[in-house]
C-alpha cells in the first residue's frame, strides 16, 4: 500500500507542477480570456436585442443565439486550449532542459509522463470548469431554470477533449517541438468530428473506378475505423432544441465515458511506448 | 588513498554512438569507457567541448541511454531504480529550472520527488538554502535570480535529498572569482562529509584545487585517469642562480638551457631531467653565476591536460594519414 502511494505521489507532485506552470502561459490564459468574453459578450448583447425589440419569439430567438454561440464558444476554445497543453507539456520541459533535473530524480518514466499528462488534465478541466460556469449562470439568469442539461454536455465535452488530449499527447511524445503535435492535435479534432463524413466518403468510393478514388476510401475507411468519433459526445442540438433541465435523451453517458477512457489509456500507453526510451 | 574502496560509480566498455541524419551517419560520442569513481573522493572529469563528458553524465543518469557497455552505481546495474536515483543529486549545465517557481517553492518540488514530506522537508530547504548562502532569496522567482544565484540554488536542488553521490555539470562556469570560491569550499565540505563528487569541468584550475583524482576524456576516449599525485609527478627542476647580468643569461640561452623567468639579479633555469640538471649547473658556474637553490617543479593539471590532449591530437593526425 506503501509503495502504491509512493508511486502514486511522484506523479501529482508532477501534475501539480504542470497545472500551476500551464497558468502562466500567456497564450492558454489567453484563450481562457477571449473565450469567457465572447460567452459574456454573447449573453450581454442578446439581452440588449431582447430589450429592444417586443414579443415572445424575439426572445426565444435570443436564448437561441447564446446558447448557439457559448456552446460553439466553449467547444472551440476548449479544443484549442486541449490541444495547445497537451502539444507543449513535454516537448517545452525538453526545449528549457528542465527535463534533465526532473528525470535524474528517483521517478520512473511512466511517472513522470501521468504526471505531466495529469497535470495537462487539471488544467482542462479548470479551463472547462470556467467557461462551463459563466455559460452555466447566464442561461439561469436569463431563464431561471437550472440548466442540467449544459451540466451533461460540459461532463461529455471533457471526455471528447480528453481523447484529443491523450493522442495529440502522444505524438508531442515523439516530437521535439510542440508544432507537429499541436497540428496533429488539429487534425485529430477536425477528422474526429467529421467521422460520419469520412463513413459516408468510403461508401460513395469506387464508383468511378479509378484507382485515386479508391485511395480515397481506403485512406478515409482506415481513418472512421481508427479515430475516435466525437461527434458522439456532442450534446449541441439537444441543447438548442430542449428545455435547460431536460434529462438528455438517446445519449448513453456510461458507454460515452468508457469509450473516452479506453482512448485516454490508447493514448497514454502509446505515449509510454515512445517515450520510455526516448533519449533527452 | 580510497581506491581500497569499491567503487560508487563504475562504467565498463560503456560507448554510445549517436545516429545523426537519414544517411546512416554516425557519431561516437563516447568509446569503450572504462572509468571508476570512489567513495568519498572528488572525481574531476575533464575534456575539451564535445569530448564526451556531458554524454557520460546523462548515461549515468539515464538520460540516454548506451549502444554498449554496463554501468554501475552503488553497486547496482539497475540505475533506473529509485534505490540509485535517491543516492545521487544532479546540477546540470546551464542552470535550467522552472522560473515560475519562487526558490524555496523549487526545493520543495525537488524534495517532493525524492519522497520528502512535511517538517523533513521543510527542514531540509532550510538546510541547503543556508549551506549555499541563499536563505535571503528564498521568496524570490527564479526567473529573477543572477547565474550565480541560479548556481547555487541548482546546488540546493541536487543537495535536497542529501544524496551520497554528487553529479555536477560544470558547477563553476560563469562565476565571478567569489563565487567559484564560495562553491568550491561547499565542494570540499561535501566531500569532507562523505559525499562522492563528479564533476565535470573545464575550469582546470579549480578541479586542481579540490579534486582527489581527475580523468581527462578527449574525443570519447578516456586519455589517463589517476590520482593528482600520480599524473602529475614531473622530474623537472628549477635551479635558481643569483649574480645573473644580461650577458650572462645570453650566454646561457645561447648554450641552449631553458630560462623560465628573470627577476632582477635571479634567473631560473629549467632542467628535465637529472642529465640537464648536470649541464645547467655547469654552464651557470662557468658564467660565474651561483647557485640559490634547486626545486623540483609538479607539473600542473593545465600543463598536464595540454600535453595529454595534444598527443591525443598527434596520435590522431597520424592515424588519419595512415588511413589517407
Amino acid at each position: 500500500m506503501k509503495t502504491l502511494l509512493d508511486s502514486i505521489k511522484g506523479p501529482w507532485f508532477i501534475a501539480v507542477y504542470t497545472w500551476r506552470e500551464g497558468l502562466r502561459r500567456k497564450t492558454l490564459v489567453g484563450f481562457l480570456i477571449l473565450s469567457l468574453l465572447v460567452i459574456f459578450g454573447a449573453t450581454f448583447m442578446t439581452s440588449f436585442i431582447n430589450q429592444a425589440t417586443v414579443g415572445d419569439v424575439t426572445t426565444d430567438m435570443s436564448l437561441r443565439l447564446i446558447k448557439d454561440i457559448c456552446v460553439t464558444a466553449i467547444s472551440i476554445f476548449g479544443v484549442l486550449i486541449t490541444i495547445f497543453i497537451s502539444a507543449s507539456v513535454i516537448p517545452t520541459e525538453i526545449e528549457n532542459h528542465v527535463i534533465y533535473t526532473v528525470l535524474s530524480k528517483p521517478v520512473r518514466r511512466y511517472q513522470y509522463l501521468l504526471g505531466k499528462f495529469l497535470g495537462a488534465q487539471l488544467i482542462i478541466i479548470m479551463n472547462l470548469c470556467l467557461m462551463g460556469g459563466l455559460f452555466f449562470i447566464a442561461l439561469y439568469i436569463k431563464q431561471r431554470i437550472l440548466p442540467t442539461l449544459l451540466l451533461w454536455s460540459v461532463f461529455l465535452t471533457y471526455f471528447e477533449f480528453l481523447i484529443v488530449s491523450a493522442l495529440t499527447f502522444a505524438i508531442a511524445c515523439a516530437s521535439s517541438s510542440s508544432v507537429l503535435p499541436t497540428i496533429a492535435g488539429l487534425f485529430i479534432y477536425i477528422t474526429g468530428s467529421l467521422t460520419e463524413y469520412l463513413k459516408d466518403v468510403y461508401n460513395r468510393s469506387g464508383q468511378t473506378g479509378e484507382w485515386f478514388d479508391s485511395l480515397v476510401g481506403y485512406i478515409a475507411y482506415i481513418l472512421w475505423n481508427v479515430l475516435p468519433n466525437l461527434q458522439r459526445f456532442s450534446l449541441k442540438t439537444k441543447i438548442l432544441e430542449l428545455q435547460p433541465n431536460d434529462p438528455p435523451t438517446d445519449v448513453l453517458i456510461p458507454q460515452l465515458v468508457l469509450y473516452g477512457l479506453i482512448y485516454a489509456a490508447s493514448g497514454y500507453i502509446l505515449a509510454y511506448w515512445i517515450f520510455r526510451k526516448r533519449e533527452v | 588513498m580510497t581506491n581500497t574502496y569499491e567503487p560508487v560509480i563504475q562504467t565498463k566498455n560503456l560507448s554510445k554512438i549517436y545516429d545523426t541524419g537519414f544517411r546512416g551517419e554516425q557519431v561516437h560520442a563516447l568509446k569503450n569507457l572504462n572509468l571508476d569513481v570512489f567513495p568519498s573522493e572528488i572525481f574531476g572529469y575533464l575534456g575539451p567541448n564535445g569530448s564526451g563528458k556531458t554524454t557520460t553524465i546523462k548515461l549515468l543518469l539515464e538520460l540516454i541511454f548506451p549502444t554498449s557497455g554496463q554501468i554501475k552505481i552503488m553497486d547496482r546495474t539497475d540505475i533506473s531504480s529509485p534505490y540509485v536515483k535517491k543516492s545521487i543529486g544532479y546540477l546540470p549545465e546551464g542552470s535550467y529550472y522552472p522560473d515560475f517557481l519562487k526558490g524555496e517553492e523549487m526545493l520543495k518540488f525537488y524534495g517532493q520527488l525524492y519522497g520528502l514530506t512535511g517538517k523533513e522537508l521543510y527542514k531540509r530547504i532550510d538546510e541547503v538554502l543556508e549551506l549555499v548562502g541563499m536563505t535571503y532569496a528564498r521568496k524570490r522567482m527564479v526567473k529573477g535570480y543572477s547565474k550565480g544565484m541560479r548556481q547555487r540554488i541548482g546546488l540546493a536542488q541536487a543537495l535536497i535529498s542529501d544524496p551520497q553521490i554528487l553529479i555536477l555539470d560544470e558547477p563553476t562556469t560563469g562565476l565571478d572569482p567569489i563565487a567559484r570560491k564560495e562553491i568550491r569550499d561547499i565542494l570540499s565540505r561535501l566531500r569532507d562529509e562523505g559525499k562522492t563528487l563528479l564533476i565535470s569541468s573545464h575550469e582546470l584550475l579549480e578541479v586542481e584545487m579540490i579534486s582527489n583524482r581527475v580523468g581527462i576524456i578527449y574525443e570519447g576516449n578516456l586519455l589517463v585517469s589517476g590520482t593528482l599525485d600520480e599524473l602529475l609527478t614531473s622530474k623537472d627542476r628549477i635551479i635558481e642562480f643569483s649574480n645573473a647580468a644580461n650577458g650572462e643569461v645570453q650566454e646561457i640561452k645561447d648554450k641552449g638551457v631553458e630560462i623560465v623567468d628573470q627577476i632582477k639579479d635571479k634567473v631560473y633555469l629549467k632542467a628535465r631531467d637529472d642529465q640537464e640538471l648536470f649541464v645547467a649547473i655547469e654552464i651557470g658556474k662557468s658564467v660565474g653565476l651561483q647557485i640559490v637553490s634547486i626545486t623540483p617543479k609538479r607539473e600542473t593539471l593545465e600543463e598536464l591536460f595540454i600535453r595529454v590532449i595534444s598527443l591525443a591530437k598527434i596520435g590522431r593526425s597520424k592515424k588519419d594519414e595512415d588511413a589517407a
